[in-house]
């Protein structure tokens, strides 16, 4: 049988690739050069949160690079999971497969709940400075590092927010993805919680016509809608919840956050109120002078996510320049025992690689633009 | 539930169904002439869509246009789509079909190209755009028209519908009423005594590709203006048309129409009752259902006797 002759020889083949490339674990490099990967979405429909966060990342090398302040050099590489959970792996594995250093992601949490568990068998550090579903740092990765405050932060960001303005009920739309279903779980405990009214609706993501869906939410006559998904998706939907009638307050978290919601709903995202633990770049002192380099270098204002991906990438180079022999061991436990100050927070871990600092921010969409309120704990005081 | 409630839901499934209709009738009309299921055709549907946008933003709307701009957009754009629509349907037939006809392939070849060629075309949609999601340029603003029993009647909600219901209109009458209708029809009932009788076969096909493309065209360009147009929306209106088309007897236009209002109804229904995770459960199920007992479809294969 060909099949199996084919068997014998190929088996032990694998086998030795496997051990090979399992030796190439150490990262480091000969002539002080070192990878730094991104693992986002660089294709396909969230293209633009990736690119956000790639632009921040490679902004950051290239000014260490150009600095001169240290010994190393650095080389970015892109590994492109598209947003997908099935695309994770094989991104994870050009990335392990480059040696690199560390990795900033992943940046969904479908696929970081795939390929953390990759660079964990490998040792190399992956600080995720957006994928934010809760449940990511109870796994027992241990390399996984979540750079953001997670979905348990802004779920409970939207429901103190709503209680505050005195909404009686809530209608929670999730979009069936991993961060979808995370957030709106969260969010409906603790509107719970604030004795708010909360009830639950789900509609797919992709969903091609979303006039049924926002029917429903607007007969159910709710005070607020929490819509937790994609921009992708909810661009259509405000479409449809306008089209409804729908009058009560409208809101989303970073996963909508992006001016392409804005083009994708048309008039129709006008009034939405948008949370974030993210800061914007363009509104505060600390960032602004970031917030020029950017639009110098790109073209554009920095988006969602560019200053803390900046800033990320900042921490690990910083973390580098004080170690002796660096690579991925050795980035990994001091990045871990990190209290780094960066531009939009400071950045440390607790023992399961959660983020320490826990604020959420609101954002509310005003004509063609995305304007930054402040953090709810400061919004809901008064 | 209210009754009025319920009407609201019918009013949306009637909006939905409209789309479905005009698209299914692109496959029921190929699969009339040819008997080949072309799956490419919700590719079609999709380039449409891009038509539409593509002709609408390089001349680019005025922020607040007055009725009669509006209304010249529109049909712009629908003509744009309707035009990319029947160009990629007419190119799909002679790079990929025509040469299997010339050479008399099975059966089963023409489908394994009709899912290559959907394939091919999604994948360079995909690539020539971004893959990445546009709005339609904003065209009117979505004002209620009227209200009837508690619903509002939008202007998007009364776009689809008329222009739907005009294009079924317009092709039931091209069908049964022109003599390209009667090439059509003779060609579905038997082509080689059509040939005999002086039909040109190639050109009655590559006419009927055209004509459902047209359709799938504009119903993209409307599929848009409803919610927005990306590389990927292609793949679930399509299936479900499809089914629709097959719902109704696959070859046969008016079923097709029945059909897709038929699973436009049942799938906002379905949200309406259980929810948006249930909608495509409950179309296929009445399929199924439907094909049980009447496996010719709702109103029978008519078109074409053969198959």
């Amino acid at each position: 049988m060909l099949n199996k002759r084919f068997m014998k020889i190929a088996a032990p083949l694998a086998v030795g690739a496997l051990v090979l490339t399992g030796c190439g674990n150490d990262s480091g490099s000969a002539d002080g050069t070192y990878k730094i990967a991104f693992q986002g979405p660089l294709s396909g429909e969230n293209v633009q949160l990736g690119v956000n966060m790639e632009n921040g990342i490679k902004l950051a090398i290239d000014e260490a690079n150009a600095s001169g302040d240290y010994e190393f050099k650095l080389e970015y590489f892109a590994a492109d999971d598209m947003g997908l959970p099935d695309k994770a792996t094989s991104a994870a594995q050009a990335a392990l497969s480059e040696e690199v250093l560390a990795v900033v992601g992943p940046a969904f949490s479908g696929p970081a709940d795939t390929a953390a568990e990759y660079y964990a068998d490998e040792g190399v550090p992956a600080v995720s400075s957006s994928a934010t579903r809760a449940d990511l740092t109870t796994k027992g990765y241990g390399s996984f590092l979540r750079a953001v405050p997670n979905d348990s932060a802004q779920g409970a960001g939207m429901a103190k927010y709503l209680a505050s303005e005195g909404a009686k009920s809530v209608v929670v739309v999730d979009d069936k993805t991993d961060y979808g279903v995370g957030l709106a779980d969260v969010a409906i405990a603790e509107l719970k919680k604030a004795g708010v009214k909360a009830q639950r609706q789900s509609t797919p993501q992709k969903t091609p016509d979303y006039s049924a869906a926002a029917k429903r939410v607007a007969n159910t006559k709710a005070d607020a809608m929490i819509y937790a998904g994609y921009y992708e998706d909810a661009g259509p939907f405000a479409k449809k919840l306008d089209e409804a009638g729908f009058d009560g307050i409208k809101m989303s978290g970073d996963g909508t956050n992006d001016a392409q919601f804005i083009k994708l709903a048309g008039g129709s995202a006008d009034g939405w109120k948008l949370t974030c633990p993210c800061t914007d770049p363009n509104e505060e002192d600390a960032t602004k002078a970031f917030a020029e380099k950017y639009e110098k270098e790109f073209k554009r204002a920095p988006g969602t996510y560019s200053a803390e991906s900046y800033d990320v990438t900042k921490m690990i180079i910083s973390e580098m320049a004080e170690l002796d022999e660096i690579n991925s061991d050795t980035l990994l436990k001091a990045l871990k025992k990190t209290k780094y100050k960066g531009l939009t927070k400071e950045f440390s871990f607790d023992d399961k690689g959660e983020f320490r600092n826990q604020t959420v921010y609101m954002y509310e969409v005003n004509g063609k633009k995305i304007e930054y309120e402040g953090s709810i704990d400061d919004l809901t005081k008064g | 539930m209210s009754l009025n409630e319920l009407w609201g839901y019918l009013v949306l499934g009637v909006v939905l169904g409209c789309l479905y209709a005009v698209i299914a009738i692109g496959y029921t009309l190929v699969y009339g002439v040819l008997q080949l299921l072309n799956f490419a055709h919700s590719e079609v549907f999709m380039f449409g869509g891009f038509g539409g946008v593509l002709a609408l933003t390089a001349w680019t709307p005025v922020v607040n246009p007055s009725g009669m701009q509006s209304v010249l957009y529109v049909a712009f754009g629908m003509a744009a789509g309707a035009a990319l629509g029947a160009a990629v349907a007419y190119g799909l037939e002679k790079v990929a079909y025509r040469p299997l006809r010339k050479h008399n392939a099975p059966r089963l070849v023409f489908l394994i190209t009709a899912i290559g060629a959907s394939f091919f075309l999604y994948n360079l949609a995909g690539k020539l755009f971004d893959r990445s999601s546009v709005a339609m340029p904003q065209m009117y603003s979505n004002e209620t028209v009227f209200t009837l029993f508690d619903t509002d009647i939008k202007t998007t909600h009364l776009l689809i519908v008329f222009s739907a219901v005009a294009m079924m209109v317009g092709l039931d009458y091209v069908v049964n009423r022109t003599k390209l209708g009667s090439g059509i029809r003779a060609v579905a009932q038997d082509p080689e005594v059509a040939s005999l009788m002086g039909v040109n076969i190639d050109k009655v096909v590559s006419r009927t590709f055209v004509i459902g493309g047209l359709l799938g065209g504009a119903a993209g360009f409307l599929f848009g203006v409803n919610s927005k147009v990306v590389y990927t929306m292609g793949f679930l209106p399509g299936i479900t048309a499809f089914a629709a088309a097959v719902l109704g007897g696959i070859g046969n236009v008016r079923g097709a129409m029945l059909g897709g209002l038929l699973l436009g109804v049942v799938e906002t229904m379905t949200v309406f009752f259980w929810g948006d995770d249930w909608r495509y459960v409950a179309g296929f199920a009445v399929l199924v259902l439907v094909l049980m007992f009447r496996p010719t479809g709702l109103l029978g294969e008519r078109l074409g006797r053969t198959a």
